[in-house]
C-alpha cells in the first residue's frame, strides 16, 4: 500500500493555502460589489425596471410691464392607458366601449391599444375639457389623464424677437423663452411604471404620477403699447424703403429698462416655420454695424469731458481734411467754413470731428469708447448678443482715430449705441440694459428681481447736460430737423454710415441710416434709436429716413405716457409751411416756387425736370427747412422706367418738347401756339419712350 | 463490509454539503418560480436528481475506490466515446451541442459525467507515473492523455468545461509531483499566447477560427458597457448580474422579491446566474454564507486527500476538488464581473440534473476515500 509522500503532502498544504486565499478573494469582491458599488447598482436596478413617461410642465406666462400677456401656455388633457392595469380588471371591452363613446374613436382600435403588450399607451392627446370631465367622472381603472401644454403667443409678431420661440417639446429655443428657460420651463413631471425585461408592465407594481411643476412667470420691462407703436413705425419705414433690415429700441435712460425693442424682418412665433430662419435674427442685438455720425455723440461727450473743446472752440471746415496720406471729406464735400463746436455737431461736420478726435488722442479715445461699453457685451438678458468689433488699440493708426471719431471703422450693435447715448441722457451714468423686471412663481413669490444697475459713471453731470443741449440744437437747427416734435424738447443725432463691402472697402450705394433721439432734452424720459440698413431710394440720409420714425414713436409714446407738451418751448421760432408740389416742373420754376414758401432747396442729380421731391407735397415743414429735389435720372435708354405724365397746359411748343425729351417721352404735336389739351392726361404713368399727343392753340383765340 | 468505517466520515464536509444543497433548493424555488406555469416544476426535478444522486453515492461508498483503478482505461475510453457521441448526435441547447438524448431518457450533458471518468482515469495514469514528471518530455504524455478529451470538448464548443479540464489536469499533476517550475512555465506560456493572439486579432485583425461575437462574449466582462450596444449586447449578462448582486445590500431584497430575477432582467438566473439570485435576494449575508460553505467543503476535501491512504485516492479527491474549485471560481467570478461569461454551473446550487448527479457521485467518491483513510480500524 502506497501512502502519500511528503512531497505530495507539502503540495496539498500549499493547495490548501491557495484555496483559502481564493475564497477570500471571492468574498472580498462580493463585499466590494455590494457595499462600495451598492448605491450605484441599486440605482441601476431601479432604472432597469422603471419606465418613465414624461409629463410636460406648463411654461410660465410672459407679461409686459403692465401685466399684459405676451406669451402664454395653453393646455389640454391627454388620455393614456396602462394596458396591464386595464387587463387586470377583465373589463377591456367595456372600457374600450366607454372610451370610444367619449373620445369618438374607433372601438376596435382602442381595444387593441388597451390590450397591447406595452407598459404605456397614449390614447388621445389634447382632448376637450368636456371629454376630460367625463373621463374624470368615470374614473376607469388603468386609464389616466395628464395635462399637456403648448406655447402660444397671443400678440403674434409683437416683440417676437424678444419672446423667441418654443419648440415642439415645449422648451424655449430662442429669445427670453430660451434665456430664462430654467425658470420659465418648470420641472417635467413623470408617470413611472414598473416593467419587466420584456417591457411588460407589472400589475400591482409601483406606478406613480409625479406632477410637473409649472414654470415661473416673467414680467418684462417691455411696454406693450410702446412696443406696438415702435413696431408700427418701424414697419412703415422698413416697407416703404424696402430696407434689408431695421431695428428700433426705446430705453428708459434712468434705469436701463428696455421699453420696446424691435427688429425687421420679423416673424410670428406661433408659426415660425412659415418664415425664413434669417427672419428670427434679432438685428438690434445680434448684428453689429458701423454707425456713422450717431457715434459722434460719444466723441463729443469724451471731448467735452476731457475739455478738448469748450463753447468757445473754433473750427474751420474747408470741406475736407488730410490725415496722413488720406483725405476725409464732409458729405458732398460741403465746406462748412467757420464753426463753433455746437455747430459741428449740428451740421455733423466730419472735418470738425476728425480734428476733435485727433486732439483727443488714441489713449483717451479708447478709454471712453470702452467706458461707454463698446466692444463688449452689454449683458442684456437675451441670447446671442454680439460684442461688436473695435479697431484693436495696439494696431490703430491716426487715420483709424480720425475715422473712429466720426463713427466709421468701429462696428457696434444697436443696443450698445442706444445704451451709450442713454448714459449721456442719464447724467453720465451708464446703466446695464435689461428686459426682465421680475420672475414670479405661481404663488406670487418673487424668485428673481432685476434692479437698475449702474455699470459706471462715464462722464460728469455737467458734460452730459451740456451735450444734451447741443444735441437739442442738432434737432432744431441741424441735420435732425425731421425729428422735431412740436411741444417737446427733442435732442438727437443723425447718422448715415457707409457700409463695408464684402470685397473690402466701402460700398458706393448702400448706407445705414440711423437716428438716435431723446426727449425732453432737459429731463430725458426716453431714448429712442432707429436704424435702417440699406434703405432704397433717395434721400438715404439718417435725417430723412430714421429721424421721422423716431419723431413718430416719441410722439405717440409721450401721449401714451402722458408726458405733457411744453407749450412755451420754441413756439415763436416755428412757422409751418406747406410743401408745394414741384414734381415734373422745370428746375428754375421749382426753385422759385419752393423759395417763395420760405423753404430752402437742395438739388441732387442733373437734368432740367424735377423727378422726385422729399418731403412730398402737402407735408408741413418748419420755415427754413430744406426740400430735396432730385432731377430726372432717366437715361434715354432706360427702357423700364415709369414716368408720370406732366401737366403741359399753357406751355409753348418749344418748352413742351424740351420737357418731354428730358423725361424720355415722345411728342406728337398738333396745331401751334400754347398747349391746351394732351393725351394721356397729366398724372398718368407711362413707360419710357411712350408717345404723348399734345394739341396747341394760338393765344387769344 | 466496511460500513462501520462510516463513523470516520468527515462531519464538517457532510454538514456543509447538506446545508449547501438545502440552500440551493430554497433559492431555486425563488429563482424558478416564474419560469413555467408550475412554479415547483424545476424544484421537483432538482429534488429527484438529488435523491437519485445520493442513491448512486451510497452504492459507490460501499465499494473500495481502489477497484476503480482496474477500470481506469475503460472509463477513459467511455469518456472519449461519450464526447464523440456528443459531437455526432448531440443536440444544440443554449449555443452548445453538449446534450445527448438516448431513447426516452431525458437529455443529459455528457461532458458533466466525463469529468468524473477522466478524473478517475487520470488519477490512475498519474499514479502509475510515480512522480516522474521533472521535465517537459516526461510531462508530455499527461498533456496528450488529457489533451484528447480537451480537443473534443473544444469542438462542441464548450470553453467553460474545457477550462475545467485544464484546471483539473494542472492541479492533479502538481499534486502528483510534477516539477512546478516547468508546469507553471507551460501554463503561463499558453496564457501569454492566448492573450497575444487576442491582441493581434483586435489590433491588427489577425484571423482567428472564431467569430467576433464569440470572442466578444468572452472578453465583454472587462468592460461590459463597451460591447458595441451600450451594455445590451454581450455585456448584458455581466451588467445585470452585477446590478442584481450590487442592489442586494446586506440582507437582500428577500426571496421572490429580487427585481432583477423576478422581472427577468437577469438571464439564466436558475442555472448559470444562481449566485446573482442569492446576492440579490439574500444579500451579502447569503452570498458570503455560500462562499464560506464552499470554503469548508473544499478545504475538508483537501484534508481528506491529505489523509488518503494512497496516492490514487489523494489524486481522485484532488481532481474532484479542482473541478469544484474551478466551477465555483468561474461561476461566482462571472457573476461578480471577475471572470468571462462561460456557461458552467455552480455545484449543488445551479439547476441541472447532469451537473447535480455528477457532483453527488463525486461526493460519493470523496467519501469512499474518506472512510478508507489512514485511520486504523480496530
Amino acid at each position: 500500500m502506497q501512502t502519500a509522500s511528503l512531497l505530495v503532502r507539502k503540495r496539498i498544504a500549499t493547495l490548501f493555502f491557495l484555496f483559502t486565499l481564493g475564497f477570500f478573494l471571492l468574498g472580498g469582491r462580493v463585499f466590494w460589489v455590494q457595499f462600495v458599488r451598492g448605491a450605484e447598482l441599486s440605482e441601476k436596478a431601479m432604472q432597469n425596471r422603471m419606465r418613465d413617461v414624461p409629463v410636460e410642465s406648463k411654461r410660465g406666462i410672459i407679461y409686459d410691464r403692465n401685466g399684459h400677456e405676451l406669451a402664454i401656455s395653453i393646455s389640454a388633457d391627454s388620455v393614456y392607458a396602462i394596458p396591464a392595469e386595464v387587463c387586470r380588471t377583465g373589463k377591456q371591452q367595456q372600457t374600450a366601449d366607454k372610451l370610444a363613446e367619449i373620445l369618438q374613436m374607433d372601438k376596435e382600435k382602442l381595444y387593441q391599444r388597451l390590450t397591447r403588450q406595452s407598459s404605456f399607451e397614449w390614447l388621445k392627446r389634447q382632448i376637450t375639457p368636456e371629454q376630460s370631465k367625463k373621463l374624470r367622472d368615470l374614473d376607469l381603472q388603468g386609464i389616466g389623464l395628464t395635462e399637456e401644454s403648448r406655447r402660444y403667443y397671443p400678440k403674434k409678431t409683437l416683440a417676437s424677437h424678444v419672446l423667441g420661440i418654443s419648440g415642439v417639446d415645449n422648451t424655449g429655443l430662442e429669445g427670453i423663452d430660451f434665456y430664462y428657460n430654467d425658470l420659465v420651463g418648470g420641472t417635467k413631471g413623470r408617470i413611472i411604471i414598473e416593467h419587466d425585461a420584456a417591457n411588460r408592465p407589472i400589475p400591482e407594481a409601483t406606478h406613480k404620477y409625479i406632477p410637473p411643476v409649472d414654470g415661473a412667470n416673467l414680467i418684462l420691462t417691455i411696454d406693450e403699447t410702446i412696443q406696438y407703436i415702435t413696431e408700427r413705425e418701424l414697419d412703415k419705414v422698413f416697407k416703404e424703403r424696402q430696407a434689408k433690415s431695421a431695428a428700433a429700441i426705446v430705453i428708459d435712460p434712468k434705469t436701463g429698462e428696455i421699453l420696446a425693442i424691435a427688429s425687421r424682418p420679423t416673424f410670428d412665433p406661433n408659426n415660425y416655420d412659415d418664415y425664413p430662419a434669417s427672419n428670427r435674427r434679432n438685428f438690434a442685438i445680434n448684428d453689429a454695424f458701423e454707425p456713422g455720425s450717431t457715434m459722434k455723440i460719444v466723441t463729443a461727450a469724451m471731448a467735452m469731458e476731457e475739455k478738448v473743446v469748450d463753447e468757445n472752440s473754433k473750427f474751420f471746415c474747408p470741406g475736407y481734411i488730410k490725415v496722413g496720406k488720406e483725405t476725409i471729406g464732409c458729405s458732398n464735400r460741403t465746406a462748412h467754413g467757420n464753426q463753433t463746436f455746437a455747430e459741428i455737431v449740428e451740421k455733423s461736420c466730419n472735418v470738425g470731428f476728425v480734428q476733435v478726435g485727433l486732439d483727443l488722442g488714441m489713449d483717451r479715445y479708447y478709454k471712453y469708447v470702452n467706458g461707454f461699453g463698446f466692444g463688449k457685451l452689454t449683458g442684456i438678458d437675451l441670447p446671442g448678443e454680439a460684442a461688436g468689433i473695435l479697431v484693436p488699440e495696439n494696431r490703430a493708426k491716426q487715420i483709424d482715430l480720425a475715422t473712429m471719431a466720426m463713427g466709421q471703422a468701429n462696428a457696434v450693435t444697436s443696443i450698445q449705441l442706444v445704451n451709450a447715448v442713454a448714459a449721456v441722457a442719464n447724467e453720465g451714468k451708464l446703466m446695464k440694459p435689461y428686459l426682465v423686471r421680475q420672475v414670479i412663481d405661481n404663488e406670487g413669490k418673487i424668485l428673481k428681481k432685476n434692479e437698475p444697475q449702474v455699470v459706471r459713471k462715464i462722464i460728469s453731470e455737467k458734460t452730459a447736460n451740456d451735450l444734451c443741449l447741443i444735441l437739442e440744437g442738432e434737432v432744431t437747427n441741424g441735420t435732425g430737423k425731421n425729428a422735431y416734435l412740436e411741444g417737446y424738447r427733442m435732442a438727437g443725432k443723425t447718422g448715415t454710415a457707409q457700409k463695408i463691402a464684402p470685397t473690402g472697402g466701402y460700398m458706393a450705394n448702400e448706407f445705414v441710416a440711423s437716428f438716435i433721439g431723446f426727449a425732453p432734452a432737459d429731463k430725458p424720459r426716453l431714448v429712442c434709436l432707429v436704424v435702417v440698413d440699406a434703405p432704397k431710394g433717395y434721400p438715404y440720409y439718417g435725417g430723412w429716413v430714421a429721424a421721422p420714425v423716431v419723431r413718430e414713436i416719441c410722439k405717440d409714446a409721450f401721449r401714451y405716457l402722458e408726458v405733457t407738451p411744453d407749450q412755451s418751448e420754441n413756439q415763436e421760432k416755428v412757422e409751418k409751411v406747406v410743401v408745394p408740389d414741384v414734381v415734373n416742373l422745370p428746375l428754375s420754376e421749382a426753385i422759385s416756387i419752393i423759395n417763395s414758401r420760405g423753404l430752402n432747396v437742395k438739388v441732387s442729380g442733373t437734368g432740367n425736370i424735377v423727378w422726385q421731391q422729399t418731403p412730398k407735397a402737402n407735408n408741413k415743414l418748419n420755415k427754413g427747412s430744406q426740400v430735396i429735389i432730385s432731377m430726372s435720372q432717366f437715361d434715354k435708354n432706360n427702357g423700364d422706367s415709369e414716368i408720370t405724365v406732366p401737366d403741359l397746359q399753357g406751355k409753348s411748343l418749344k418748352e413742351v418738347a424740351k420737357i418731354l425729351a428730358d423725361l424720355g417721352l415722345h411728342l406728337v404735336p398738333e396745331g401751334y401756339g400754347l398747349a391746351y389739351e394732351q393725351v394721356p392726361e397729366p398724372g398718368k404713368v407711362l413707360t419710357n419712350g411712350s408717345s404723348i399727343r399734345v394739341k396747341f392753340q394760338p393765344v387769344g383765340e | 463490509m466496511e460500513l462501520k468505517r462510516l463513523k470516520f466520515v468527515d462531519k464538517p464536509f457532510i454538514l456543509s454539503l447538506i446545508i449547501l444543497i438545502a440552500t440551493g433548493i430554497i433559492i431555486l424555488t425563488s429563482a424558478s418560480s416564474g419560469i413555467s406555469s408550475d412554479p415547483f416544476l424545476y424544484i421537483k426535478r432538482q429534488v429527484i436528481m438529488i435523491i437519485g444522486g445520493f442513491i448512486v453515492a451510497a452504492i459507490i461508498i460501499r465499494y473500495d475506490y481502489a477497484v476503480l483503478r482496474r477500470y481506469s482505461q475503460v472509463l477513459y475510453i467511455l469518456a472519449l466515446v461519450l464526447l464523440v457521441l456528443v459531437l455526432v448526435m448531440g443536440q444544440e441547447l443554449r449555443g452548445t451541442t453538449g446534450w445527448i438524448k438516448l431513447g426516452p431518457l431525458p437529455a443529459v450533458q455528457a461532458a458533466e459525467f466525463t469529468k468524473i471518468f477522466l478524473i478517475i482515469s487520470f488519477a490512475d495514469f498519474l499514479n502509475n507515473k510515480k512522480g516522474l514528471m521533472n521535465n517537459l518530455g516526461q510531462m508530455l504524455p499527461c498533456f496528450v492523455y488529457m489533451g484528447l478529451p480537451f480537443v473534443l470538448i473544444m469542438l462542441q464548443p464548450d470553453l467553460g468545461t474545457a477550462l475545467v479540464y485544464i484546471a483539473i489536469t494542472i492541479i492533479m499533476m502538481l499534486i502528483a509531483g510534477a516539477n512546478p517550475k516547468v508546469l507553471l512555465t507551460v501554463v503561463f506560456t499558453a496564457l501569454l499566447l492566448v492573450i497575444l493572439t487576442l491582441f493581434l486579432h483586435f489590433q491588427f485583425g489577425m484571423w482567428l477560427p472564431l467569430e467576433d461575437y464569440q470572442i466578444s462574449r468572452f472578453t465583454a466582462f472587462l468592460d461590459p458597457y463597451n460591447d458595441g450596444q451600450g451594455g445590451r449586447g454581450t455585456g448584458w449578462n455581466t451588467i445585470q448580474s452585477l446590478v442584481a448582486i450590487g442592489s442586494g445590500g446586506l440582507t437582500g431584497k428577500g426571496l421572490f422579491n429580487g427585481t432583477q430575477v423576478q422581472l427577468n432582467f437577469l438571464p439564466e438566473h436558475h442555472t448559470d446566474f444562481i449566485y446573482a439570485v442569492i446576492g440579490e435576494e439574500l444579500g451579502f449575508i447569503g452570498a458570503s454564507f455560500v462562499i464560506i460553505l464552499y470554503g469548508i467543503l473544499l478545504l475538508r476535501a483537501v484534508y481528506i486527500a491529505f489523509n488518503s491512504r494512497e496516492l490514487f485516492g489523494t489524486l481522485v479527491v484532488i481532481g474532484v476538488s479542482a473541478m469544484w474549485l474551478f466551477h465555483i471560481f468561474e461561476n461566482i467570478g462571472m457573476s461578480i464581473g471577475l471572470m468571462p461569461i462561460t456557461g458552467i454551473p455552480l455545484p449543488f446550487l445551479s439547476y441541472g440534473g447532469s451537473s447535480m448527479l455528477t457532483n453527488i457521485i463525486a461526493v460519493g467518491l470523496i467519501l469512499s476515500v474518506n472512510i478508507r483513510g489512514r485511520k486504523i480500524v480496530f
